[in-house]
């Protein structure tokens, strides 16, 4: 073919190449930088912490270093371990509260302007709460709920109602933006075609809002854990037992300042694993179509 | 499937400025009209009016079908932006309509439809994969699966580049055809290929352009089609 001679057609097929080339390179590189540079980063800080600690000879109980937390952490995980779960589990209960009340308002407010007229102030008004200064009163004021096949503790009770004023505005806010701002010109479609109200929420709004909704939930995943936390600390030990804010709180009263660190970590993971976790549902679920989650050449 | 053709009469206002009018227009049965004018004048509200997508437009006035039944349900609307749920894949969006009347939607047709506008590769693609074309195509062929008899086009080529233009223009004019089709655009090359009737919108009214051209699609770059676009610029020009 005389194309494959032609020494101008070489020369750009060439060019191209060495574009992809170094196109390729850069994807590759940002690959490894992606996780090196945050790890590397760590690493230097942990190294630091180390350091200062060792050559200031600060006692452990004012400043541990990172080897004896690690230390800790595996030597009081049996203890730890019951914690956490307890923090987990009150986590994402409330997280789950969060999310069914804040979707289900969001929908009752779009689709009754007089209901969100009404009861937007509450929401704003749980949301600047300060929930350290009402989660004592909280707790005086709950009882159990008896649900007939099981009943729900007091202390549970009030440890979920603090992580849930906590957490829900979010999912609340930035649904109802999501569900407002479904394309006009597909309304007008959905118009033409005769759809419901109902077929309008199904098929138009509730997809539209899920990006807005995703980005909530990235917000209130983390909130619902410090939620939690925040409760904890206010209510102590009680019918459910101990999750991590009590063992720092009980760690801080004996001094066991290494472990009062080991507990803290656990409470970072659990956050960071709520965040990762709720980024990669965030990819899957929109990387087929929304603009956010795309990926483009250019 | 009979088409009916669209009569408007009277004149439009939003919140009591006038928006234009008194105009009298009628779209033939059946035929391709195009509604030329330039951009603010109106025109799409005219597609909206027969729509029913009025909003906050009052027509002092009468529009509707020719043959006096209502004219819901019997309407399809191509625009410029190609309305297609960026969620649902090629496939999903033509079969919208019948998901929306609570059937499940003919695939087998889907697919015959999607073979015809040439994007049988792409069904299972979202809208955000396609290119310009293809999602007008997509467009075009939900547009066909409805089956509606009457046709609202809202510039929907405008975003094309010339050559994917030229050839959405004769895919849609045969496979449109015996529908009433009114398509609303600002300009005078399409107008010229596509309308068996020409009318120019201004601020003075709509009126019908005298054609004696062979019936469309006319090619691009014969010399009676390239007169008439010249024709019909110039009427353009003077009608601002």
């Amino acid at each position: 073919m005389s194309t494959m001679t032609d020494p101008a057609v070489t020369a750009a097929t060439d060019l191209r190449d060495d574009e992809e080339l170094r196109r390729a390179r850069g994807r590759r590189i940002n690959g490894i930088a992606r996780w090196v540079l945050p790890i590397a980063l760590l690493a230097l800080t942990l190294f630091w912490w180390h350091w200062v600690v060792t050559v200031n000879q600060i006692p452990h109980y004012v400043l541990p270093g990172p080897m004896l937390v690690a230390q800790t952490l595996v030597e009081d995980f049996a203890t730890l371990a019951g914690s956490w779960w307890i923090t987990i589990q009150v986590t994402f209960m409330a997280l789950f509260l969060a999310v069914t009340v804040g979707v289900g308002l969001a929908i009752l407010f779009n689709q009754s302007r007089l209901v969100e007229m009404s009861f937007f102030p509450y929401a704003v008004v749980l949301q600047v709460t300060p929930i350290i200064a009402i989660a004592p009163l909280i707790f005086i004021y709950v009882v159990d709920i008896n649900l007939g096949l099981f009943t729900i503790d007091a202390q549970l009770v009030g440890l979920l109602i603090c992580a849930w004023i906590v957490a829900f505005f979010p999912i609340l806010s930035n649904t109802t933006l999501g569900l407002n701002s479904a394309d006009h010109n597909l309304r007008d479609l959905f118009s033409i075609y005769g759809a419901t109200r109902w077929q309008k929420l199904r098929y138009l709004q509730l997809p539209s809002a899920l990006p807005y909704f995703l980005g909530g939930l990235r917000i209130a995943g983390g909130l619902s854990l410090i939620g939690a936390v925040v409760a904890e600390f206010v209510a102590g030990t009680g019918g459910v037992g101990s999750g991590l804010a009590f063992r720092i709180l009980e760690s801080s009263y004996r001094l066991q300042i290494p472990r009062m660190f080991a507990a803290l970590f656990l409470i970072v993971l659990t956050g960071v694993a709520i965040y990762l976790a709720i980024t990669w549902l965030t990819h899957v679920l929109l990387h087929k179509w929304h603009e956010s989650a795309i990926k483009r050449e250019t | 499937m009979t088409a009916p053709g669209l009569v408007l009469s009277g004149s439009a206002r939003v919140d009591g400025a006038p928006l234009f009018g008194p105009v009298d227009f009628a779209a033939p049965a059946g035929r391709w009209t195009c509604l030329l004018g330039p951009s603010g004048v109106g025109k799409s509200t005219v597609l909206r009016l027969f729509a029913g997508l009025a909003g906050p437009v009052t027509l002092d006035g009468h529009a509707g079908a020719s043959d006096g039944a209502p004219l819901a349900g019997r309407v399809a609307l191509m625009a410029q932006q190609d309305l297609l749920l960026p969620w649902l894949d090629v496939l999903g969006n033509v079969l919208l309509g019948a998901r929306l009347r609570g059937r499940r939607g003919d695939r087998a047709a889907a697919r015959d439809i999607l073979e015809r506008v040439g994007l049988s590769a792409h069904a299972h693609k979202r809208p955000a994969a396609l290119s310009g074309g293809q999602r007008q195509r997509a467009a075009l062929a939900r547009t066909l699966l409805e089956d509606r008899p009457v046709v609202l086009l809202d510039e929907p080529f405008s975003a094309l580049d010339a050559r994917t233009r030229a050839q959405m223009q004769d895919l849609s004019a045969a496979l449109l055809a015996r529908r009433t089709v009114l398509h609303v655009t600002h300009d005078p090359a399409e107008a010229a290929r596509l309308g068996h009737h020409i009318c120019l919108m201004a601020g003075d009214g709509i009126r019908p352009v005298p054609l004696s051209a062979e019936p469309p699609p006319r090619a691009f770059d014969a010399a009676a089609t390239l007169s008439l676009q010249g024709a019909l610029h110039r009427r353009l020009m003077q009608a601002a």
